[in-house]
């Protein structure tokens, strides 16, 4: 196992660069997650540490040694694809054997790690069968044998879970960290669905528009996310982002909303918004940390019930504020209905001051 | 914490710039090994013949004389070929050819293609056998068809006369008003299973879905095809029509070996009369000047057939 | 208004009927204008000279005999020698360019699927513009590159041309496979130890199998079928292919028309079996590759 380090990555398709001046530092053993939405280069890095496209600019570290002009088959990683990219005309077997013959292994000895690799992942039975006889989820588990067998310094997964069912995803996401706890492999994983990262990874690294976002533990960056477009990235529901006005209540700074209400600040909030030079600000709240009251209450502000949709064990409610949507979460015993006025309570310690034109987090300090 | 947020970052330009044509050329220099054995292979047997052809094209080559001392004649060859009649009609005989050719081909193997997409008994002994023409060869199949046209012993003839529609059999080919057509039946018979084979595989593109969404919608057979199935096949088809007519444009053997051109030119077509010039009566020169006219006319329509062709890359699904 | 329920069924199935009988019918016709002069290919060549110049014709020979046949393949006579010194010309001609078809086509189509370098898009233009040039155009200075090569009456011309001529479509033809292959598959043999290369013969090779027989079948029906340059660069008896050894055989106003047919037979034989066995593969090439991109 070796740490990986990219420094100052950078990939330009002609004119469009898919990957900008992105630097992260993953340790030994280490579990990392590549997250955004589709087309922000998070697929073009991970292949650039595969060797798979070509650097434009920057330095790829595998454990101790420079790799930038270094051949895919001598980085010694392992890679996963989305669609699996098993060898449709070989078997099972000759799958998981493949890597370890281009390598020279003695033949017993490629017998026997193949036969241990199948063992490890129970898939013993299925060596002899082609890839077309499998279903999704034993497809992809040749997939990670076929990683396994090789024991390299780095696995790299490309996006291994989103060709399978819901069901079998959250099966194979535990059997994934599993793995990664057991083998202490250092893994660079790559999603488009923040939940993967978060329930998965030691850190993630968020990206959008080829830049690097945010790299952080998952609880750091659902804290404390550093940009308007981690915080609606992150989390499910999305962090609610409404858009407000600055102004003075009696000497206080305070929010005011186009419906004209204003919300009062906390000390901490206040200095916030102080260090701010732009008068909008967003406010961003979680669902879980707004209450939600069906009748007047001091400092409560009313907003418009749009949409109600119980789940069972909890009840999400949109309302309309201000422009923007809020996501509430109420338990299932409260009933409200659509175009109910309903009053909003935000927690002054969980909520998040945002630059309304640059989109960073307004900090204290 | 790392967090690299504003996306108004351009530090890294100076990498990108200087990548020049030559450079990506040079780190890219093994791609090249994949294309060279092709390449060469035509620039040797393409480039030559090209230049040569032109460079013919301004002189006068008297049988009489060796081809190396050949008289320069600038444009005349040109001069003599336009105002020839000969060249007016072979001229409206090769658009005559190449059209109805391409027409008739294109709409029989169509027609065969759907009716041959639905499942049934024989199915698939039906397609084979409508193959079969396509994959006969051109000689095989003018020799054939000059026995069916025989003004003697031909079976059209023997049937239209056992039917009583004609007194004695018709001439096919020895008559300058039907021969171009004979001519088009032949060259249909052998092209129209091109057709159904690329139509077929086409038809199997169009999504089922949108068939049945269709039927739900309230489309009868007709406008199932028309709003469906057809807009499906326009890549394919374009591709097709084109092939199809740079195909007739470019035949040769079955007009030369059925009737050589004849009777009095009524069958020539462009190729055909080239060849005669040049190799039947040796005028090598008006024979390259015309090659370099018909290389103009095919460049201009060229440049259509290689857009469909590269384009059928993204295209054949719209 | 009683009965509205029930009408709408059979208005609406007539039509279906129609087209249906409409395509059974074009179908039927379809088959006669094919296979009838085939047909009558067969039957003529199973007739004697005399039984085949009558008038009105014999619709099924009286005596069907195999003589045209016998004459063909006995290779104590002459025409029998002849034909089958043609017959092996033709195979071997169509043998090689096939076997060199593939090895030229089948890497270049994979750079143009597959790489992206300059002057890629400008090259597969080329390609394709080749086929766009009648065979005339290039007969004559053609004729004189071969005499220059010393390769005038020689199967060399002939295998040389038919590569060239075929090319490009067969490199368009595979490179539509290529392009369905997905590229992880290459991809994860690179990183599990494969040079690109290697990752090319091992992986992609295998699977565009079918890609290849089409390719090949194509290559061979066109050089089996070839005329125009046999039968301007080949003058020596024992170096024709079939296409023209039968002109030479059967001058301008033969009578033999049995012996014609059986030959047209004869030829038409192994590219016709050959296609019949493999179409699929052809079918699924232009499915998989032309066509579905």
């Amino acid at each position: 196992m070796a740490h990986v380090v990219l420094t100052d990555l950078v990939k330009t398709y002609g004119t469009f660069k898919a990957v900008n001046n992105v630097s992260l530092r993953v340790e030994d053993g280490e579990f990392v997650a590549l997250v955004g939405p589709s087309g922000c280069g998070k697929t073009t890095t991970l292949n650039l540490v595969a060797g798979l496209v070509p650097l434009t600019s920057g330095d790829i570290t595998i454990g101790d040694r420079i790799v930038n002009d270094i051949d895919p088959k001598d980085r010694d990683i392992a890679m996963v694809f989305q669609n699996y990219a098993l060898y449709p005309q070989k078997s099972v077997y000759k799958n998981l054997a493949f890597p370890l013959q281009m390598r020279k292994l003695p033949r017993d000895e490629i017998d026997l790690k193949v036969k241990e690799a199948a063992r490890v992942l129970d898939m013993t039975h299925l060596l002899e069968r082609k890839p077309r006889e499998l279903s999704g989820g034993q497809q992809q588990r040749v997939a990670l044998g076929r990683a396994l067998v090789r024991d390299p310094a780095v696995f790299l997964m490309d996006e291994p879970l989103s060709n399978l069912d819901a069901k079998l995803r959250v099966q194979m996401r535990s059997e994934i960290k599993r793995f990664h706890q057991d083998l202490k492999a250092t893994i660079i994983y790559v999603t488009h669905d923040q939940l993967e990262a978060v329930t998965m990874a030691d850190k993630m690294a968020v990206m959008n528009g080829g830049f690097l976002q945010q790299y952080d533990s998952p609880a750091t960056v659902f804290a404390n996310p550093v940009n308007m477009f981690v915080a609606s990235f992150i989390g499910s529901p999305a962090m609610s982002l409404v858009p407000l006005e600055v102004s003075t209540n009696n000497g206080d700074t305070a929010l005011s909303g186009t419906e004209g209400w204003s919300m009062a600040l906390s000390p901490l909030n206040a200095r916030k918004v102080q260090n701010s030079t732009s008068k909008k600000v967003v406010l961003g709240a979680r669902h879980s940390t707004i209450k939600l009251h069906k009748h007047v209450i001091a400092g409560g502000i009313p907003a418009k019930v749009y949409t109600v949709e119980p789940t069972g064990d909890v009840t999400f409610v949109q309302a309309l504020l201000s422009g923007a949507t809020v996501n509430i979460s109420v338990p299932p015993t409260v009933s409200v209905a659509p175009d109910e006025t309903v009053w909003l309570e935000f927690d002054q310690q969980r909520i998040h001051l945002f630059d309304g034109e640059t989109e960073m987090a307004l900090s204290a300090a | 914490m790392t967090a690299v947020g504003s996306p108004a970052d351009s530090a890294c330009r100076k990498n990108v710039q200087r990548t020049g044509i030559l450079r990506q050329a040079w780190i890219n220099r093994s791609d090249y090994l994949y294309v060279l054995p092709s390449i060469g292979v035509m620039l040797v047997v393409i480039a030559y013949p090209i230049y040569y052809t032109i460079e013919l094209s301004f002189f006068n080559t008297p049988p009489s004389l060796q081809l190396r001392d050949k008289i320069f004649v600038g444009l005349d060859n040109y001069g003599l070929i336009l105002q020839s009649n000969v060249f007016w009609r072979v001229t409206l005989n090769t658009i005559i050819w190449t059209v109805a050719s391409t027409f008739f081909a294109f709409f029989l193997g169509l027609g065969a293609a759907l009716a041959l997409h639905r499942e049934f008994f024989g199915r698939g002994v039906l397609r084979a056998i409508l193959i079969i023409p396509w994959v006969i060869s051109a000689v095989a199949a003018s020799y054939i068809w000059k026995w069916i046209y025989h003004s003697d012993f031909g079976v059209i003839g023997a049937v239209l006369v056992g039917l009583g529609l004609a007194d004695r059999p018709p001439n096919f080919i020895d008559n300058v008003n039907t021969v171009l057509p004979s001519l088009i039946v032949v060259n249909v018979w052998r092209e129209f299973p091109f057709a159904m084979i690329m139509l077929m595989a086409g038809l199997q593109t169009v999504p089922d879905q949108l068939l049945r969404a269709a039927t739900v919608d309230g489309a009868g057979p007709w406008q199932r095809f028309w709003h469906v199935t057809f807009p499906h096949l326009k890549g394919v088809s374009t591709v097709t029509i084109l092939l199809l007519a740079v195909a007739n444009f470019n035949s040769f053997i079955i007009p030369w070996i059925m009737t050589g051109g004849g009777p009095s030119n009524a069958s020539h077509i462009w190729i055909t009369h080239i060849y005669e010039l040049a190799f039947g009566r040796q005028r090598w020169g008006v024979a390259s000047a015309y090659s370099v006219l018909l290389f103009l006319i095919v460049m201009t329509f060229g440049y259509f057939y290689v857009r469909a062709l590269s384009g059928s890359e993204r295209k054949a699904r719209g | 208004m009683m009965n509205s329920p029930s009408n709408p069924t059979p208005k609406a199935r007539r039509p279906i009927d129609r087209w249906r009988w409409t395509g059974r019918l074009f179908l039927v016709l379809m088959l006669l204008y094919t296979a009838v002069p085939m047909i009558w290919m067969l039957l003529t060549s199973i007739k004697s000279g005399f039984a085949a110049l009558q008038f009105p014709p014999q619709w099924w020979p009286d005596e069907p005999t195999l003589a045209s046949y016998q004459k063909l393949l006995d290779p104590t006579n002459s025409v029998g020698r002849d034909f089958l010194r043609f017959f092996w010309n033709s195979l071997f001609v169509s043998t090689v360019t096939t076997i060199l078809a593939v090895i030229v086509a089948v890497p270049a189509a994979y750079a143009f699927s597959r790489f992206d370098f300059p002057g890629r898009k400008f090259l597969f233009f080329a390609v394709l513009l080749r086929n766009m040039f009648p065979a005339v155009i290039f007969l004559v200075p053609l004729f004189i590159l071969m005499r220059l090569l010393g390769l005038v009456n020689t199967h060399g011309s002939l295998i040389l041309t038919y590569l060239t001529f075929g090319l490009p479509l067969a490199i368009w033809l595979l490179k539509g496979f290529y392009d369905n292959i997905p590229i992880q598959l290459e991809q994860a043999a690179r990183i599990d130890g494969a040079t690109r290369f290697q990752a090319f013969i091992l992986v992609v090779m295998p699977l565009s199998v079918p890609g290849i027989i089409a390719t090949a079948i194509y290559s061979f029906i066109g050089a089996w079928n070839e005329y125009i340059f046999a039968y301007t660069f080949i003058n020596r008896n024992d170096q024709l292919t079939l296409p023209v050894g039968i002109q030479r055989f059967f001058s301008e106003n033969t009578t033999d028309f049995p012996g014609l047919m059986a030959a047209s037979f004869m030829m038409s034989l192994p590219v016709v079996v050959l296609f019949l066995l493999l179409q699929r593969y052809f079918v699924k090439a232009l499915t998989e590759g032309a066509v579905k991109h």
